[in-house]
């Protein structure tokens, strides 16, 4: 039981983990819409998010579809996964 | 300068906190000091993190997933450098799953004056200037958060 508590907890830590990564670079695409005056649309399962700089006209109209959220998401739990499971098996006790 | 003592993992100030704010009392605070007691909390931390087989892989998922983030913002900043040149709409698809479209807007394709290369190229050579800034930024994070574990590893 206490293996399947500790399963778990590491899975919802990723997860919890890879939506705070996600955050980060949500608010990176909101500071290049700001510098690079885009229009920015981020689909995300049906609904959009759209971003766009209120006193300049956008000169690029970027769209971002479901796949490139959801792979998005993917490449960076995928990336964090690859990183600890690398390390979790060549890790060796500080001699 | 105390304060910057609470920097230090728990278990370190249990064992030496003592020793290190008498030292800290008896010598004279600075700039040097304090950046001194910064390095060796990232040092006593690196200590803590890489004695532990799961804090050690967390660490490296953590940094794994930084990377990702910070070459995905490489990439949406590449794409709209590349989309730019382009009159026609760029996609970024890969088989049946289309990523991201890529638009000129409107305004630029309107009216005959717009339209003129003349009104147009300055503006696209304009748009160059805060990508590549953008890009130059951007590259040296990657830089310096693939190079910090290293770093790390050589601090004493």
């Amino acid at each position: 039981m206490s293996r399947m508590t500790a399963a778990v907890s590491a899975v919802l830590l990723l997860v919890v983990a890879a939506a705070v990564a996600q955050a980060g670079l949500l608010g990176l695409l909101v500071l290049f819409t700001s510098i690079l005056r885009l229009y920015l649309v981020i689909e995300i399962a049906g609904h959009y998010l759209q971003m766009s700089p209120l006193d300049v006209p956008s000169f690029l109209q970027v769209g971002i579809r479901n796949a490139g959220t959801i792979g998005s998401f993917v490449l960076t739990l995928a990336s964090g996964l690859g990183a600890a499971a690398y390390r979790y098996r060549r890790w060796r006790p500080v001699s | 300068m105390k304060g910057l003592l609470r920097l230090y993992p728990r278990s370190w100030r249990k064992r030496y906190g003592a020793e290190l704010e008498d030292l800290v009392d008896r010598t004279p605070g600075g700039v040097g000091v304090a950046l001194d007691l910064v390095i060796g909390a990232a040092v006593a931390y690196r200590d803590v993190i890489g004695g532990n087989r799961i804090l050690a892989a967390a660490g490296a998922c953590l940094h794994g997933m930084s990377v990702a983030v910070l070459v995905q913002a490489i990439g949406f900043v590449t794409l709209i450098l590349i989309a730019q040149r382009s009159e026609n709409p760029t996609d970024l698809r890969l088989g049946p799953f289309d990523f991201a479209t890529v638009t000129r807007s409107g305004y630029l394709l309107q009216g005959p004056e717009l339209r003129s290369p003349v009104t147009v190229l300055p503006l696209i050579i304009q748009g160059w200037i805060p990508e590549a800034a953008l890009l130059l930024v951007l590259t040296l994070a990657l830089a310096a958060v693939l190079a910090a574990p290293r770093l790390l590893r050589g601090l004493r």
